[in-house]
């Protein structure tokens, strides 16, 4: 797990912009959603998700406002902006580049003509 | 246990001033943190394991806070310096306004009469008194005028603090230097008027400026 999370971590802005794509959302809601899609295996720190939110809101990515719960809570709900889909699909496109490098570097001969 | 939730989130942001930006920020956490509480209970966590579990998802807070704190630090000290620079301000203005005024008594009582001791003695003296508190208000500014202080640890800030060290000497010689022309154009007008001997009284310049070279020769000899 925490070897994982590190390698994660790097792309966190990427995971909360994917999150932001379908849809405004809070905090809670985005942590929760990634740990259900990971199947409990991944899940962001409160202090993480939120510096990440404060770097997001200073680039222009995204944008928030108070929501107007009736009851009991407030919550302040994030909105992606232009700029952000952008940033998302760029981080996107670097991502899958970097894959494809990591996967062929990371390859070894044995294991390629075992597995074919 | 909500309560307690919300004593550790203060604890957390103890040290931080409270601003609208960092009191939302605390209060959006919190609301985090009572939500994850509450989903956890839900899931059949006794109490205390969700409060735990709670807690110890928040993480490291340091990089999250260091922005706050900074704000913080710089606030403090903006303030300090702002207020230095206002008292300066009128320490200065006062003793300027009490050099220019300095001939009025002498010529509301020179006035008054002309030869008597009001005109001859006291106006004089209310303008020494004058010109003396000015002075002294001068040289005081001066010595309390606050250091500049180090707003953090880069070469520029600490380039900053040399000069400032460098020029407090260059400040002080300077104040001398204005305290004692003013001294000597007021010793030169009362000198001429109390004598009318205007054809040589000039020469107190003379005299000033030689004072003046050697005040300064002075300082530069105790600066090495």
């Amino acid at each position: 797990m925490s070897i994982t999370s590190d390698l994660i971590r790097g792309h966190t802005d990427t995971i909360i912009l994917a999150s932001l794509m379908d849809g405004d959302s809070y905090g809670y809601k985005i942590n929760k959603d990634i740990l259900t899609r990971t199947d409990n295996q991944y899940e962001l720190k409160e202090a993480t998700l939120y510096t990440a939110f404060k770097r997001l809101e200073e680039n222009g990515c995204i944008t928030s406002y108070w929501g107007n719960e009736t009851t009991g809570a407030r919550r302040r709900y994030y909105t992606i902006t232009a700029e952000g889909r952008r940033t998302y699909y760029r981080l996107k496109d670097e991502w899958n580049t970097t894959k494809k490098l990591i996967d062929i570097l990371i390859r070894n001969e044995e294991e390629d003509s075992n597995g074919k | 246990m909500e309560n307690k939730l919300r004593e550790y989130m203060d604890m957390v942001f103890s040290d931080i001033e409270p601003s609208k930006k960092s009191i939302e920020l605390k209060e959006e956490i919190l609301q985090n943190l009572i939500d994850k509480y509450n989903d956890l209970l839900s899931e059949g966590k006794s109490p205390e394991a969700a409060y735990n579990i709670a807690v110890a998802s928040i993480g490291d807070t340091s990089e999250l806070l260091a922005g706050f704190r900074q704000e913080t630090v710089r606030k403090a000290e903006s303030i300090d310096m702002a207020k230095a620079k206002k008292k300066s301000a009128i320490l200065m203005a006062v003793a300027i306004a009490l050099y220019i005024t300095c001939v009025v008594p002498v010529i509301i009582f020179t006035f008054i009469s002309e030869n008597g001791f009001f005109g001859a003695v006291l106006g004089p003296c209310i303008m020494f008194v004058m010109i003396a508190v000015a002075t002294g208000l001068i040289i005081y500014n001066e010595m309390t005028k606050p250091k500049y202080n180090k707003t953090d640890d880069t070469m520029v800030e600490e380039f900053k603090e040399w000069q400032d060290r460098n020029d407090s000497s260059v400040r002080a010689m300077k104040s001398i230097k204005s305290a004692l022309w003013s001294l000597i154009v007021v010793v030169y007008l009362i000198v001429s008027f109390m004598t009318g001997a205007w054809h040589i009284t000039w020469v107190i310049f003379l005299i000033g400026s030689a004072i003046e070279k050697i005040i300064q020769s002075i300082f530069e000899l105790k600066r090495q």
